[in-house]
Protein backbone atom coordinates (compact mmCIF):
# COMPACT_ATOMS: atom_id res chain seq x y z
CA UNK A 1 0.00 0.00 0.00
CA UNK A 2 2.67 2.32 1.09
CA UNK A 3 6.51 1.83 0.40
CA UNK A 4 9.01 3.58 1.75
CA UNK A 5 12.39 3.42 -0.01
CA UNK A 6 15.69 5.01 1.66
CA UNK A 7 13.52 7.93 2.06
CA UNK A 8 16.41 10.83 3.01
CA UNK A 9 15.01 14.39 3.39
CA UNK A 10 17.41 17.54 3.75
CA UNK A 11 16.68 21.35 5.20
CA UNK A 12 19.00 24.39 4.51
CA UNK A 13 18.33 26.09 7.97
CA UNK A 14 20.59 29.03 7.12
CA UNK A 15 17.77 30.15 4.51
CA UNK A 16 16.17 32.19 5.54
CA UNK A 17 18.72 34.48 6.85
CA UNK A 18 20.18 33.86 3.06
CA UNK A 19 17.39 35.32 1.60
CA UNK A 20 16.89 39.05 1.46
CA UNK A 21 17.83 41.44 -1.21
CA UNK A 22 20.49 42.96 0.96
CA UNK A 23 22.46 39.93 1.93
CA UNK A 24 21.72 38.80 -1.66
CA UNK A 25 23.77 41.45 -2.63
CA UNK A 26 26.34 41.77 0.43
CA UNK A 27 27.26 38.06 -0.43
CA UNK A 28 27.74 38.58 -4.26
CA UNK A 29 30.55 40.83 -3.55
CA UNK A 30 32.00 38.41 -0.40
CA UNK A 31 34.21 36.13 -1.51
CA UNK A 32 33.81 32.77 -1.82
CA UNK A 33 36.06 32.14 1.25
CA UNK A 34 33.98 34.08 3.47
CA UNK A 35 30.59 32.84 2.60
CA UNK A 36 28.68 31.43 5.68
CA UNK A 37 28.73 27.87 5.10
CA UNK A 38 25.33 26.35 4.44
CA UNK A 39 24.15 24.73 7.40
CA UNK A 40 21.62 21.45 6.47
CA UNK A 41 20.04 19.54 8.20
CA UNK A 42 18.64 15.76 7.49
CA UNK A 43 15.40 15.28 9.16
CA UNK A 44 15.32 11.80 7.46
CA UNK A 45 18.40 9.76 6.97
CA UNK A 46 17.80 6.71 5.04
CA UNK A 47 14.33 5.24 6.39
CA UNK A 48 12.57 2.42 4.59
CA UNK A 49 9.35 0.72 5.34
CA UNK A 50 6.08 -0.69 4.24
CA UNK A 51 2.92 -0.43 5.63
CA UNK A 52 0.27 -3.04 4.29
CA UNK A 53 -3.11 -2.67 3.92
CA UNK A 54 -5.47 -2.15 6.87
CA UNK A 55 -2.35 -1.65 9.15
CA UNK A 56 -2.46 0.57 11.96
CA UNK A 57 1.43 2.39 11.91
CA UNK A 58 1.92 4.43 14.92
CA UNK A 59 5.22 6.62 14.73
CA UNK A 60 6.85 7.70 18.22
CA UNK A 61 10.07 9.62 18.27
CA UNK A 62 11.17 12.91 20.59
CA UNK A 63 10.54 16.06 19.53
CA UNK A 64 12.60 16.54 16.20
CA UNK A 65 13.03 13.20 14.85
CA UNK A 66 11.39 13.43 11.66
CA UNK A 67 7.75 12.14 12.58
CA UNK A 68 5.88 14.92 10.74
CA UNK A 69 8.25 15.45 8.42
CA UNK A 70 7.89 11.58 7.44
CA UNK A 71 3.95 12.04 7.34
CA UNK A 72 4.62 15.12 5.02
CA UNK A 73 6.35 12.85 2.61
CA UNK A 74 4.04 10.49 2.36
CA UNK A 75 1.30 12.76 2.26
CA UNK A 76 3.28 14.13 -1.11
CA UNK A 77 3.11 17.92 0.19
CA UNK A 78 7.39 17.50 0.36
CA UNK A 79 9.48 15.56 -2.21
CA UNK A 80 12.01 13.32 -0.70
CA UNK A 81 15.89 14.80 -1.64
CA UNK A 82 17.10 11.19 -2.24
CA UNK A 83 14.55 8.04 -2.06
CA UNK A 84 11.17 7.38 -3.20
CA UNK A 85 7.83 6.71 -1.86
CA UNK A 86 4.65 4.91 -3.64
CA UNK A 87 1.43 4.99 -2.20
CA UNK A 88 -1.23 2.88 -3.58
CA UNK A 89 -4.80 4.84 -2.47
CA UNK A 90 -6.01 8.04 -1.87
CA UNK A 91 -4.88 10.20 1.08
CA UNK A 92 -6.74 11.56 3.59
CA UNK A 93 -4.91 13.77 5.44
CA UNK A 94 -5.87 15.37 8.94
CA UNK A 95 -2.83 16.81 9.71
CA UNK A 96 -3.82 20.21 11.46
CA UNK A 97 -6.98 20.44 11.06
CA UNK A 98 -8.64 23.43 9.53
CA UNK A 99 -5.83 24.29 8.13
CA UNK A 100 -8.39 25.05 4.68
CA UNK A 101 -10.89 27.62 6.53
CA UNK A 102 -11.41 30.52 5.86
CA UNK A 103 -12.59 32.57 8.86
CA UNK A 104 -14.38 35.64 6.77
CA UNK A 105 -16.85 32.50 5.70
CA UNK A 106 -19.81 30.83 7.60
CA UNK A 107 -19.76 27.62 8.92
CA UNK A 108 -21.51 26.37 5.28
CA UNK A 109 -19.31 27.94 2.98
CA UNK A 110 -16.49 26.69 4.81
CA UNK A 111 -17.61 22.88 4.44
CA UNK A 112 -17.69 23.27 0.67
CA UNK A 113 -14.35 25.08 0.70
CA UNK A 114 -12.45 22.72 3.22
CA UNK A 115 -14.14 20.12 1.26
CA UNK A 116 -12.87 21.27 -2.01
CA UNK A 117 -9.00 21.16 -0.47
CA UNK A 118 -9.31 18.31 0.77
CA UNK A 119 -10.33 17.14 -3.52
CA UNK A 120 -13.74 16.26 -2.45
CA UNK A 121 -16.37 16.45 -5.36
CA UNK A 122 -19.38 18.88 -5.60
CA UNK A 123 -22.27 15.71 -5.86
CA UNK A 124 -19.96 14.32 -2.76
CA UNK A 125 -20.13 17.20 -0.34
CA UNK A 126 -23.74 18.11 -1.30
CA UNK A 127 -24.58 14.62 -0.37
CA UNK A 128 -22.99 14.38 3.15
CA UNK A 129 -23.37 17.78 3.87
CA UNK A 130 -26.12 16.94 6.29
CA UNK A 131 -23.93 14.18 8.00
CA UNK A 132 -21.00 16.49 8.25
CA UNK A 133 -23.27 19.27 10.37
CA UNK A 134 -24.68 16.27 12.05
CA UNK A 135 -21.38 15.13 13.49
CA UNK A 136 -20.19 18.11 14.43
CA UNK A 137 -23.07 19.22 16.50
CA UNK A 138 -22.99 22.71 15.23
CA UNK A 139 -26.07 23.03 12.80
CA UNK A 140 -27.13 26.22 15.05
CA UNK A 141 -23.91 27.89 14.19
CA UNK A 142 -24.29 26.97 10.30
CA UNK A 143 -24.30 30.65 9.23
CA UNK A 144 -22.13 32.01 11.72
CA UNK A 145 -18.51 33.43 10.32
CA UNK A 146 -16.24 31.19 11.39
CA UNK A 147 -13.96 33.55 12.93
CA UNK A 148 -16.55 33.66 15.80
CA UNK A 149 -15.95 30.16 17.00
CA UNK A 150 -14.34 29.29 19.09
CA UNK A 151 -11.73 27.15 18.77
CA UNK A 152 -12.80 23.94 19.91
CA UNK A 153 -16.15 24.47 17.89
CA UNK A 154 -13.39 25.08 14.47
CA UNK A 155 -11.70 21.86 15.64
CA UNK A 156 -15.15 19.61 15.47
CA UNK A 157 -16.26 21.18 12.17
CA UNK A 158 -12.65 20.32 10.65
CA UNK A 159 -12.93 16.57 12.23
CA UNK A 160 -16.17 16.23 10.58
CA UNK A 161 -14.54 17.47 7.58
CA UNK A 162 -11.80 15.46 7.40
CA UNK A 163 -13.56 12.45 8.33
CA UNK A 164 -16.68 12.01 6.15
CA UNK A 165 -14.80 10.06 3.48
CA UNK A 166 -13.65 6.39 3.97
CA UNK A 167 -10.40 7.05 2.46
CA UNK A 168 -8.07 4.32 1.93
CA UNK A 169 -5.28 5.55 3.71
CA UNK A 170 -5.51 8.13 7.10
CA UNK A 171 -2.78 10.18 7.93
CA UNK A 172 -3.41 11.52 12.02
CA UNK A 173 -0.94 13.94 13.28
CA UNK A 174 -2.15 14.83 17.18
CA UNK A 175 -5.64 15.08 16.70
CA UNK A 176 -7.35 12.62 18.72
CA UNK A 177 -7.55 15.99 21.72
CA UNK A 178 -10.23 17.71 19.93
CA UNK A 179 -13.24 19.23 21.24
CA UNK A 180 -14.52 18.43 24.80
CA UNK A 181 -14.57 14.80 26.21
CA UNK A 182 -18.04 14.24 24.84
CA UNK A 183 -16.60 15.01 21.02
CA UNK A 184 -13.18 13.03 22.00
CA UNK A 185 -15.07 10.15 22.63
CA UNK A 186 -16.92 10.15 19.48
CA UNK A 187 -14.09 11.26 17.12
CA UNK A 188 -12.01 8.28 18.88
CA UNK A 189 -15.06 6.06 18.07
CA UNK A 190 -15.26 7.03 14.54
CA UNK A 191 -11.41 6.60 14.51
CA UNK A 192 -12.12 2.84 15.56
CA UNK A 193 -14.47 2.64 13.09
CA UNK A 194 -12.48 3.61 9.87
CA UNK A 195 -9.95 1.34 11.16
CA UNK A 196 -12.23 -1.41 11.24
CA UNK A 197 -13.64 -1.06 7.98
CA UNK A 198 -9.98 -1.44 6.70
CA UNK A 199 -8.24 2.07 6.40
CA UNK A 200 -4.56 1.93 6.66
CA UNK A 201 -4.00 4.42 9.18
CA UNK A 202 -0.30 6.30 10.13
CA UNK A 203 -0.91 7.78 13.22
CA UNK A 204 1.95 9.91 15.11
CA UNK A 205 1.14 10.96 18.78
CA UNK A 206 3.22 11.72 21.95
CA UNK A 207 0.66 9.82 23.62
CA UNK A 208 1.90 6.00 24.32
CA UNK A 209 -1.14 4.87 25.68
CA UNK A 210 -3.13 6.11 22.29
CA UNK A 211 -0.35 4.11 20.26
CA UNK A 212 -0.87 0.98 21.87
CA UNK A 213 -4.94 0.96 21.87
CA UNK A 214 -5.14 1.71 18.10
CA UNK A 215 -1.70 0.65 16.35
CA UNK A 216 -0.79 -2.62 15.15
CA UNK A 217 2.47 -1.64 14.53
CA UNK A 218 4.89 0.90 16.01
CA UNK A 219 7.96 2.56 14.02
CA UNK A 220 10.66 4.85 16.26
CA UNK A 221 12.32 7.39 14.67
CA UNK A 222 15.42 8.82 16.31
CA UNK A 223 17.20 11.98 14.72
CA UNK A 224 15.49 10.90 11.09
CA UNK A 225 16.48 7.34 11.53
CA UNK A 226 14.33 4.26 12.09
CA UNK A 227 16.02 2.98 15.41
CA UNK A 228 13.22 0.33 16.11
CA UNK A 229 10.18 -1.16 13.87
CA UNK A 230 7.91 -4.11 15.05
CA UNK A 231 5.93 -4.74 17.33
CA UNK A 232 3.61 -1.92 19.01
CA UNK A 233 4.39 -2.97 22.77
CA UNK A 234 7.85 -3.86 22.32
CA UNK A 235 8.72 -0.56 19.96
CA UNK A 236 6.78 2.12 22.61
CA UNK A 237 8.52 0.06 25.52
CA UNK A 238 11.86 0.45 24.46
CA UNK A 239 11.49 3.84 23.25
CA UNK A 240 9.73 4.76 26.72
CA UNK A 241 13.01 3.64 28.37
CA UNK A 242 15.31 5.33 26.52
CA UNK A 243 13.48 8.57 27.75
CA UNK A 244 13.39 7.76 31.18
CA UNK A 245 17.18 7.17 31.54
CA UNK B 1 -0.25 14.38 -24.01
CA UNK B 2 1.18 17.15 -21.78
CA UNK B 3 -1.70 19.57 -22.72
CA UNK B 4 -4.34 16.45 -21.74
CA UNK B 5 -2.95 15.93 -18.75
CA UNK B 6 -3.21 19.48 -17.89
CA UNK B 7 -6.89 19.42 -18.65
CA UNK B 8 -7.52 16.52 -16.75
CA UNK B 9 -5.63 17.89 -14.02
CA UNK B 10 -8.16 20.98 -14.16
CA UNK B 11 -11.33 18.77 -14.17
CA UNK B 12 -10.04 17.22 -11.00
CA UNK B 13 -9.11 20.63 -9.43
CA UNK B 14 -12.23 22.48 -11.16
CA UNK B 15 -14.64 22.30 -8.16
CA UNK B 16 -11.67 23.53 -6.01
CA UNK B 17 -10.93 26.39 -8.34
CA UNK B 18 -14.25 27.16 -8.24
CA UNK B 19 -14.65 26.99 -4.68
CA UNK B 20 -11.67 29.64 -4.19
CA UNK B 21 -13.00 32.03 -6.59
CA UNK B 22 -16.09 31.85 -4.70
CA UNK B 23 -14.90 32.74 -1.38
CA UNK B 24 -12.75 35.50 -2.87
CA UNK B 25 -15.86 37.41 -4.02
CA UNK B 26 -17.79 36.24 -0.58
CA UNK B 27 -14.44 37.62 1.49
CA UNK B 28 -14.00 40.86 -0.73
CA UNK B 29 -17.69 42.36 -0.44
CA UNK B 30 -19.06 40.97 2.74
CA UNK B 31 -18.94 43.25 4.76
CA UNK B 32 -18.91 46.23 2.35
CA UNK B 33 -22.34 48.12 2.21
CA UNK B 34 -22.18 48.42 -1.64
CA UNK B 35 -20.49 45.38 -2.31
CA UNK B 36 -20.73 44.42 -5.60
CA UNK B 37 -21.45 47.54 -6.93
CA UNK B 38 -18.22 48.66 -5.90
CA UNK B 39 -16.73 47.12 -9.17
CA UNK B 40 -19.25 49.14 -10.96
CA UNK B 41 -18.49 52.48 -9.50
CA UNK B 42 -14.58 52.07 -8.90
CA UNK B 43 -13.45 52.28 -12.29
CA UNK B 44 -15.73 55.38 -12.99
CA UNK B 45 -14.64 56.98 -9.99
CA UNK B 46 -10.80 56.47 -10.66
CA UNK B 47 -11.70 57.58 -14.15
CA UNK B 48 -13.19 60.83 -13.22
CA UNK B 49 -10.58 61.74 -10.68
CA UNK B 50 -7.68 61.01 -13.62
CA UNK B 51 -9.96 62.40 -16.14
CA UNK B 52 -10.32 65.74 -14.17
CA UNK B 53 -6.67 65.72 -13.68
CA UNK B 54 -5.37 65.27 -16.88
CA UNK B 55 -7.84 66.58 -18.93
CA UNK B 56 -8.41 70.09 -17.03
CA UNK B 57 -4.58 70.48 -15.32
CA UNK B 58 -2.20 68.68 -18.01
CA UNK B 59 -4.76 70.21 -21.08
CA UNK B 60 -4.31 66.32 -22.04
CA UNK B 61 -6.49 65.61 -25.34
CA UNK B 62 -7.17 62.70 -27.58
CA UNK B 63 -7.99 64.63 -31.52
CA UNK B 64 -10.55 62.39 -33.03
CA UNK B 65 -11.69 60.53 -30.14
CA UNK B 66 -13.39 61.31 -26.78
CA UNK B 67 -11.04 61.35 -23.65
CA UNK B 68 -13.25 59.87 -21.55
CA UNK B 69 -13.45 56.56 -23.75
CA UNK B 70 -10.08 56.86 -24.31
CA UNK B 71 -9.13 56.94 -20.94
CA UNK B 72 -11.59 54.34 -19.50
CA UNK B 73 -11.02 51.57 -22.32
CA UNK B 74 -6.84 51.43 -21.27
CA UNK B 75 -8.14 51.64 -17.98
CA UNK B 76 -9.73 48.52 -17.19
CA UNK B 77 -7.50 47.06 -18.96
CA UNK B 78 -4.73 48.01 -17.00
CA UNK B 79 -6.30 47.33 -13.85
CA UNK B 80 -7.08 43.64 -14.19
CA UNK B 81 -3.29 43.49 -15.03
CA UNK B 82 -1.94 45.37 -12.24
CA UNK B 83 -4.97 43.87 -9.17
CA UNK B 84 -4.71 40.10 -11.16
CA UNK B 85 -1.05 40.18 -11.33
CA UNK B 86 -0.41 41.43 -7.53
CA UNK B 87 -2.57 39.31 -5.97
CA UNK B 88 -1.28 36.29 -7.96
CA UNK B 89 1.91 37.25 -6.82
CA UNK B 90 0.91 36.92 -3.56
CA UNK B 91 -1.13 33.90 -3.49
CA UNK B 92 0.96 31.23 -3.20
CA UNK B 93 2.85 32.61 -0.42
CA UNK B 94 -0.65 33.96 1.15
CA UNK B 95 -1.39 29.82 0.79
CA UNK B 96 1.10 28.70 2.64
CA UNK B 97 -0.41 27.19 5.74
CA UNK B 98 -2.12 24.87 3.26
CA UNK B 99 0.80 24.57 0.77
CA UNK B 100 2.50 23.04 3.95
CA UNK B 101 0.05 20.10 5.25
CA UNK B 102 -2.18 19.09 1.82
CA UNK B 103 -1.02 18.38 -1.61
CA UNK B 104 -2.97 20.60 -3.78
CA UNK B 105 -1.30 21.61 -7.25
CA UNK B 106 -0.11 25.15 -6.47
CA UNK B 107 -0.49 26.67 -9.60
CA UNK B 108 -4.20 27.01 -8.78
CA UNK B 109 -3.93 29.58 -6.54
CA UNK B 110 -2.58 32.11 -9.52
CA UNK B 111 -4.48 30.62 -11.25
CA UNK B 112 -7.69 31.49 -9.34
CA UNK B 113 -6.90 34.64 -8.25
CA UNK B 114 -6.55 35.52 -12.27
CA UNK B 115 -9.68 34.56 -12.94
CA UNK B 116 -11.38 35.94 -10.18
CA UNK B 117 -10.08 39.75 -11.14
CA UNK B 118 -11.24 38.26 -14.71
CA UNK B 119 -14.90 38.17 -13.67
CA UNK B 120 -14.03 41.56 -11.54
CA UNK B 121 -13.33 42.89 -15.16
CA UNK B 122 -16.00 41.36 -16.70
CA UNK B 123 -17.80 43.63 -14.50
CA UNK B 124 -15.95 46.93 -15.20
CA UNK B 125 -17.19 46.40 -18.57
CA UNK B 126 -20.34 47.73 -18.06
CA UNK B 127 -19.17 51.18 -16.85
CA UNK B 128 -16.64 50.90 -19.98
CA UNK B 129 -20.26 50.55 -22.29
CA UNK B 130 -22.02 53.38 -20.65
CA UNK B 131 -19.43 55.37 -21.50
CA UNK B 132 -19.46 55.07 -25.06
CA UNK B 133 -23.01 55.42 -25.30
CA UNK B 134 -22.92 58.40 -22.89
CA UNK B 135 -19.83 60.02 -24.72
CA UNK B 136 -21.47 59.22 -28.48
CA UNK B 137 -18.69 57.20 -29.07
CA UNK B 138 -20.52 53.77 -29.85
CA UNK B 139 -20.71 50.71 -30.87
CA UNK B 140 -20.09 48.61 -34.16
CA UNK B 141 -19.94 44.80 -34.82
CA UNK B 142 -16.21 44.52 -34.35
CA UNK B 143 -16.75 44.34 -30.59
CA UNK B 144 -16.92 41.03 -31.33
CA UNK B 145 -12.97 40.78 -31.64
CA UNK B 146 -12.59 42.15 -28.20
CA UNK B 147 -12.60 38.34 -26.52
CA UNK B 148 -9.26 37.86 -28.70
CA UNK B 149 -7.75 40.90 -26.57
CA UNK B 150 -8.96 40.16 -23.53
CA UNK B 151 -8.00 36.43 -24.09
CA UNK B 152 -3.45 37.61 -24.34
CA UNK B 153 -4.26 39.74 -21.42
CA UNK B 154 -5.52 37.26 -19.51
CA UNK B 155 -2.69 34.59 -20.72
CA UNK B 156 0.14 37.32 -20.23
CA UNK B 157 -1.37 38.50 -16.73
CA UNK B 158 -1.36 34.64 -16.12
CA UNK B 159 2.21 34.04 -16.97
CA UNK B 160 3.58 36.87 -15.09
CA UNK B 161 0.94 35.56 -12.07
CA UNK B 162 3.15 32.96 -12.52
CA UNK B 163 6.68 34.51 -12.65
CA UNK B 164 6.09 36.66 -9.39
CA UNK B 165 3.96 34.14 -7.38
CA UNK B 166 7.26 31.79 -7.51
CA UNK B 167 9.96 34.70 -7.55
CA UNK B 168 8.46 36.21 -4.47
CA UNK B 169 8.31 32.53 -2.28
CA UNK B 170 12.25 32.80 -2.75
CA UNK B 171 12.80 36.65 -2.43
CA UNK B 172 10.15 38.43 -0.01
CA UNK B 173 11.47 42.09 -0.92
CA UNK B 174 9.53 41.03 -4.38
CA UNK B 175 6.56 42.38 -3.05
CA UNK B 176 7.57 46.33 -2.68
CA UNK B 177 9.80 46.18 -5.95
CA UNK B 178 6.96 44.80 -7.78
CA UNK B 179 4.86 47.51 -6.26
CA UNK B 180 7.43 50.27 -7.57
CA UNK B 181 7.82 48.24 -11.25
CA UNK B 182 3.51 48.47 -11.78
CA UNK B 183 3.56 52.28 -11.15
CA UNK B 184 6.31 52.77 -13.45
CA UNK B 185 4.64 50.56 -16.25
CA UNK B 186 1.13 52.56 -15.40
CA UNK B 187 2.87 55.60 -16.33
CA UNK B 188 5.20 53.69 -19.47
CA UNK B 189 1.63 52.25 -21.00
CA UNK B 190 0.34 54.95 -22.86
CA UNK B 191 -3.54 54.70 -20.90
CA UNK B 192 -3.96 58.58 -20.18
CA UNK B 193 -2.05 60.24 -22.89
CA UNK B 194 -1.50 59.18 -26.93
CA UNK B 195 1.79 57.46 -27.92
CA UNK B 196 1.88 60.13 -30.42
CA UNK B 197 2.64 62.70 -28.25
CA UNK B 198 6.15 61.13 -27.34
CA UNK B 199 9.29 60.83 -29.62
CA UNK B 200 9.28 58.63 -32.58
CA UNK B 201 12.65 56.76 -30.99
CA UNK B 202 10.93 56.14 -27.81
CA UNK B 203 7.81 55.12 -29.25
CA UNK B 204 9.87 52.29 -30.58
CA UNK B 205 10.86 51.50 -26.69
CA UNK B 206 7.15 52.06 -25.39
CA UNK B 207 6.35 49.35 -28.47
CA UNK B 208 8.55 46.69 -26.64
CA UNK B 209 5.29 46.64 -23.80
CA UNK B 210 2.73 43.94 -24.28
CA UNK B 211 0.25 45.63 -22.26
CA UNK B 212 0.84 48.33 -25.22
CA UNK B 213 -0.86 46.31 -27.64
CA UNK B 214 -3.60 44.63 -25.24
CA UNK B 215 -4.54 47.77 -25.24
CA UNK B 216 -4.09 49.45 -28.70
CA UNK B 217 -5.83 46.31 -30.08
CA UNK B 218 -9.14 47.01 -28.11
CA UNK B 219 -8.91 50.94 -28.84
CA UNK B 220 -8.26 50.30 -32.36
CA UNK B 221 -11.89 48.67 -32.26
CA UNK B 222 -13.58 50.78 -29.47
CA UNK B 223 -12.64 54.33 -30.36
CA UNK B 224 -11.51 54.19 -34.44
CA UNK B 225 -14.12 51.51 -35.36
CA UNK B 226 -11.88 49.30 -37.74
CA UNK B 227 -9.87 46.01 -37.41
CA UNK B 228 -7.06 46.08 -35.76
CA UNK B 229 -3.40 45.51 -37.90
CA UNK B 230 -2.47 42.17 -38.49
CA UNK B 231 0.96 42.92 -37.13
CA UNK B 232 -0.92 43.76 -33.70
CA UNK B 233 -2.86 40.22 -34.18
CA UNK B 234 0.60 38.52 -34.04
CA UNK B 235 2.06 40.92 -31.37
CA UNK B 236 -1.02 39.99 -28.95
CA UNK B 237 -1.12 36.35 -29.50
CA UNK B 238 3.41 35.76 -29.24
CA UNK B 239 3.53 38.08 -26.36
CA UNK B 240 1.04 36.45 -24.61
CA UNK B 241 1.81 33.20 -25.34
CA UNK B 242 5.57 33.38 -24.47
CA UNK B 243 4.97 35.11 -21.41
CA UNK B 244 2.43 32.15 -20.33
CA UNK B 245 5.17 29.92 -21.23
CA UNK B 246 7.91 31.28 -19.76
CA UNK B 247 5.62 31.80 -16.57
CA UNK B 248 4.88 27.97 -16.98
CA UNK B 249 7.92 27.27 -16.88
CA UNK B 250 9.70 29.00 -13.75
CA UNK B 251 6.23 27.96 -11.91
CA UNK B 252 7.54 24.32 -12.59
CA UNK B 253 10.91 24.35 -12.19
CA UNK B 254 10.54 26.08 -8.64
CA UNK B 255 7.44 24.51 -7.50
CA UNK B 256 9.09 21.80 -5.66
CA UNK B 257 11.33 23.96 -3.89
CA UNK B 258 8.42 26.31 -2.02
CA UNK B 259 8.29 24.12 0.87
CA UNK B 260 11.64 25.16 2.28
CA UNK B 261 10.96 28.74 1.98
CA UNK B 262 7.70 28.79 4.38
Amino acid sequence: MIKVDNVSMKFNLGIEKNFSLKLFFINLFKSKKNKPKKETFWALKDVSFEVKKGEVIGFVGSNGAGKSTMLKVIAGVMKPTIGKVTVNGNICPMIELGAGFDPELTARENIYLNGAVLGYSKEFLKSKFNEIVDFSELRDFLDVPVRNFSSGMTARLAFSIATIVDPEILIVDEILSVGDIAFQQKSEEKMKSMINGGTTVLFVSHSLEQIKKICTKAVWLDHGTVKMIGNTEEVCNAYYESQMK
Amino acid sequence: MFLKNIMANLKKYSFLLQQLISRDFKVKYKRSVLGVLWSLLYPILTMAVMAIVFSNVFKMSTPGVNYLAYLLSGLVMFNYFSEASNLAMSSVVANFSLINKIYIPKYIFPLSKCLFVGINFLLTLIPLYIVLFATGTGVNIYHLMLPYAFICLFMFTLGMGFILSAVSVFLRDMFYIYGIIIMLWTYLTPIMYDIKLISVELQTLFKLNPMYHYINFAREIILYHRIPQPFTWMVCLGSSLAVLLIGVVVFRKTQDKFIYYV
